[in-house]
């Protein structure tokens, strides 16, 4: 280091200067090589830019894989829309029924039975005439409306009233609904609730 | 080399020149770092009273603590730094500063912008994003303010008398345009046009590690390969070496900010890790040529200036391989959200950066202000305290930030290290002040000559005219 | 690199680069995001905030609460747990199967194949997905941030160090408001040795005039105020603690799925 005062005297300071070395060959190499290993861990991990793959799930395939799509919560979440928009106007959202609309499905001895073949002709063929439901007596008319919901929607409304406002009752497959479709064929008529009974439950 | 026909100007006057720019930066940054330090020693007084500040909304340790940083970054690091950079300019063109005013009036207007953010941020007008707190008024003062200062040096490296760029030059060139597009684009798509969602934390991610990893390390850089090869008296160990770090600096370090685990799609953060990465090629090439330059100079260190830019070059390859280990996944895991990650910004801002722009300032400030320091001793005095005091924050920060996540959150564990910084920030600010008792006993001596000058020549003509009838 | 433009062009290309990259790509890819919907279901998801809740994040950034509290679950990995849901007609013969299985933990491929071995005895079962971290095990959410958790945010707080716990999930866990009144005005009453600041300027003492304020703090002892006075939040701290309850990571979405409890249903 020089001294300060030596410098500020009145000469002329050379800046210092680079030396015109070439740079090693090795240094070129391993950058290649780092590019190589990071382009490695990029194509296996980022999801090449695609917006919906966050850590740790690395590609669609995975993320598709580890998608809750048999699960019940999944179908009583699907059931809970489907019976919004269609039943819960009768029904009532909350499943105790609207007097002089619709009788309750929470609780009801037809939504809670064993197994799912009466409950499934209700929407499937609609029900009239007298029927009781929870010591009740009703006498009105549900039209039927099978046709319009594909078989896994009615399976996911009928898991979801088996399942919801205190009922506690087996879930309903797709399979179990086409089923019975099937056997009921393409005439639905509206049943009465004797010739329900008359079924196997 | 070929100089042109210009006549050299001789090293005194060139030092001169910078003198009323360099005052002014120096001046207002001592001044933010030894307040900037008393609120970090305010903020870290919360491990150990948590009540302390309780019935004063200015005092709480969510604005204290972001006020702190940002006048450390922008009150201290940036104008120290620019300073430093318009002398090395002004020497390796050989002629004197030009537009002195100019860069004098954007020192100014700079400071001026940091107080109103520092009261912007403690009254409560914080804009919410890291290392960009500074509401709209002050970030709207402090880009033009750097574009002043920045328009100076260009125009000065565009008079130098050597046409040969020097790789110092390079990196300030590179450094001047940096600030301004990181800077106004944190502006525009977070304070005038905010962008919706997380979006915003990724624009400010970038931001912040282009200022504090890409920033710093370019004016960091290259003040220490000018001062480097002055001191130790031989030529800077490979232009091309030189260059190759420089460009994958730019490239790779630019990538670098996004956390793993960050609520992004996982393209950001994998591309801020392949980019960490590849820091370690800059980091690696600036070892070596700063190792191969220096070792073997004829002359020692001697704990002056040459020391602190040593010291502070070696700080800047530990902080390049904390870069990269923080980049590596597994590692990464153990010590994400944790306080590991402030430990090397600590590092970044005081290992390096600030003992590497303190060798410059006090290799030219006895130069620029034509008088030797007023304490000689004390400079070396401060370069201990800024090196034990960095040393103690970053590794209490580090020793933090890996306890807490092994120890899954287990406050008794964690809250020694903080304590411990405390012991840090503590040091830091001892060294501050004597970085700021140089600063204005050297303005203020003179101040003094300026105005007995003047009185002087008020009174001569008198004189005169009093011998006249 | 001889002149000042041509080291000005390597900068700006390699500035451009990443600003294309960081910059650009995610505002166009992530700024324009809109609303999506919960996993298997048509609610729309985010929900906007209601007014309170959006003044309360301007309490938030003010007062730097993102110097100490994260708001970004992280999650490790996700998991496939086999649950039996109906035992069919030979309970026994399932439940040896089960005692023989490993049915938690386990990849989506070992799950659906512990799943048809248990099928071929005749149970049901069922395949729920979690996820798996430190922060869930922590209970600090269901799974972890995604963007989509930010649309509503502004300025959107991720904070960068957790020197408290995370709270993207903290209106999951903590419903009662006036506890977190009471904590925001004295933490150490809550979590003796907590480290947290008290925002005692959020509240105001005053005396009781009349009856009691229903909004009056229930403090112990030590923290209360003196007899004859209460302690009232002011309305920053109403509006705060009405963002904070609004904070939920509790919902599955396609990019972070996961199986939610029936718990809604029972
Ligand atoms: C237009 C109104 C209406 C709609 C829509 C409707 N129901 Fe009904 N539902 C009724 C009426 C009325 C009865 C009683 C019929 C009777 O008195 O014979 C009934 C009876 C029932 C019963 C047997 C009685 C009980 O309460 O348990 C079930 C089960 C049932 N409905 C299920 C459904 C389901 C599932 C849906 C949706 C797919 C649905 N209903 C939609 C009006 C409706």
């Amino acid at each position: 280091m020089k001294d300060p005062a030596q410098s500020s005297t009145d000469h002329q300071e050379n800046p210092p200067s680079a030396s015109v070395s070439t740079v090693p060959l090795w240094i070129f190499a391993l950058t290649l090589l780092l590019i190589f290993l990071g382009t490695v861990y990029f194509d296996h991990h980022s999801g090449w830019f695609n917006p919906q793959i966050y850590s740790p799930f690395e590609n669609e395939a995975q993320l598709e894989a580890y998608q809750p799509k048999s699960g019940s919560a999944a179908m009583i979440a699907r059931g809970k829309q489907v019976y919004e928009q269609i039943c819960g106007i009768c029904h009532g959202v909350d499943g105790m029924g609207k007097p002089g609309q619709a009788p309750p499905l929470a609780g009801s001895e037809w939504v809670n039975a064993s197994s799912y073949n009466r409950l499934a002709h209700i929407p499937l063929m609609g029900v009239n005439g007298d029927i009781t439901v929870e010591g009740k007596d009703w006498n009105m008319a549900m039209a039927a409306m099978g046709a319009s919901l594909s078989d896994a929607d009615l399976a996911a409304v009928l898991s979801y009233i088996r399942n919801s406002w205190g009922n506690k009752s087996a879930m309903v497959t797709p399979e179990d609904v086409a089923g019975v479709r099937a056997a009921i064929g393409k005439n639905p008529v509206p049943m009465s609730a004797q010739q329900l009974e008359k079924m196997p439950q | 080399m070929n100089s042109n026909d210009i006549k050299p100007v001789p090293t005194s006057q060139v030092d001169a020149s910078c003198r009323l720019p360099l005052l002014a930066l120096f001046g207002g940054s001592a001044l933010w770092l030894v307040l900037g330090l008393l609120l970090e020693l305010t903020a870290s007084l919360q491990f150990h009273a948590p009540g302390i500040f309780s019935c004063c909304p200015w005092m709480t340790y969510g604005r204290v603590l972001p006020a702190a940083n940002d006048l450390l970054i922008y009150g201290f690091a940036i104008p120290t730094g620019l300073g430093v950079m318009l002398w090395v300019v002004a020497r390796l063109g050989q002629v004197e500063l030009v537009l002195p005013l100019v860069s004098f009036a954007g020192a100014n207007v700079w400071h001026l912008g940091v107080l109103v953010g520092t009261l912007g941020v403690l009254s409560g007008h914080s804009t919410g994003y890291a290392w960009f707190e500074y509401p709209r008024v002050a970030a709207a003062l402090l880009l033009p303010a750097f574009m002043l200062v920045a328009v100076s040096a260009v125009a000065a490296i565009g008079q130098r008398r050597i046409r040969d760029l020097y790789p110092s030059h390079w990196f300030f060139l590179a450094s001047l345009l940096w600030f301004p597009w990181i800077y106004s684009t944190a502006f525009v798509f977070l304070l005038v046009w905010p962008v919706r969602g997380v979006a915003q934390a990724v624009i400010d991610w970038w931001f912040a590690s282009n200022l504090i990893v890409v920033w710093l390390s370019l004016v960091g850089l290259g003040i220490s390969f000018y001062l480097l090869p002055k001191f130790s008296g031989r030529p800077l160990e490979g232009r091309f070496t030189a260059l190759f770090a420089f460009v994958t600096l730019l490239l790779f370090g630019s990538w670098l900010g996004i956390p793993q685990g960050a609520p992004v799609p996982f393209w950001l953060p994998a591309s801020s890790i392949l980019a960490g990465l590849l820091f370690s090629v800059p980091v690696l090439v600036v070892a070596m040529v700063c190792a191969r330059t220096v070792c073997g100079a004829p002359a020692g260190c001697k704990g002056g200036p040459f020391c602190q830019v040593k010291f502070g070059t070696a700080a800047f390859v530990l902080s390049g391989i904390w870069t990269v280990a923080q980049a590596c996944p597994q590692f990464a895991h153990s010590t994400l959200l944790t306080t590991f990650d402030l430990g090397r910004i600590h590092w970044q801002i005081f290992g390096f950066f600030a003992i590497t722009v303190m060798g410059g300032f006090y290799e030219l400030f006895p130069r620029v202000m034509a008088s030797p320091l007023p304490l000689p001793g004390l400079p070396r005095f401060q370069h201990w305290l800024f090196i034990s005091g960095a040393l103690v924050l970053a590794a209490s920060l580090a020793v933090a930030g890996l306890q807490q996540q092994s120890a899954d959150f287990i406050l008794a564990r964690i809250l020694p290290a903080f304590r411990a910084s405390s012991l840090g920030w503590t040091l830091l600010f001892i060294g501050s002040l004597i970085f700021a008792l140089n600063v204005f006993i050297m303005t203020i001596v003179w101040v003094v000559g300026i105005i007995k000058t003047v009185i002087g020549a008020i009174k001569a003509p008198l004189a005169v005219a009093e011998v006249k009838p | 690199m001889k002149n000042g433009f041509s080291v000005f062009c390597v900068a700006l290309a390699a500035l451009g680069l990443s600003w294309i990259g960081l910059v650009l790509g995610p505002v166009l890819q992530l700024g324009h995001e809109s609303l999506t919907t919960v996993l298997n279901s048509t609610d729309p998801y985010p929900i906007q905030p209601a007014g309170a809740a959006t003044l309360g994040l301007q309490v938030y950034k003010a007062n730097g609460c993102a110097a100490c509290h994260t708001e970004q679950v992280q999650q490790d990995g996700v998991v496939c747990n086999v649950v039996l849901s109906a035992p069919g007609l030979h309970p026994d013969d399932v439940s040896n199967l089960l005692s023989q299985l490993d049915l938690n933990g386990l990849t989506d491929q070992e799950a659906s194949i512990a799943a048809a071995k248990i099928a071929a005895v005749g149970g049901k079962t069922e395949i729920r997905v979690a996820s798996t971290g430190g922060d869930m095990n922590r209970g600090w959410g269901l799974r972890r941030s995604v963007s989509a958790d930010y649309l509503y945010d502004q300025p959107v707080q991720l904070g960068s160090v957790r020197i408290g716990p995370d709270l993207a999930d903290i209106g999951t866990r903590q419903t009662d408001a006036k506890a977190i009144l009471a904590h925001l005005y004295a933490p150490q009453s809550c979590t003796a040795g907590s480290l947290m600041p008290s925002f005692k300027f959020l509240f105001v003492t005053r005396k009781v005039q009349g009856s009691p304020s229903p909004d009056a703090l229930a403090l112990p002892q030590a923290f209360a105020p003196p007899d004859g006075f209460e302690i009232v939040p002011t309305q920053d701290a109403k509006n705060l603690v009405a963002y904070l309850m609004n904070l939920h990571v509790n919902v599955p979405l396609y990019e972070a799925p996961f199986t939610p409890s029936v718990a809604a249903n029972k």
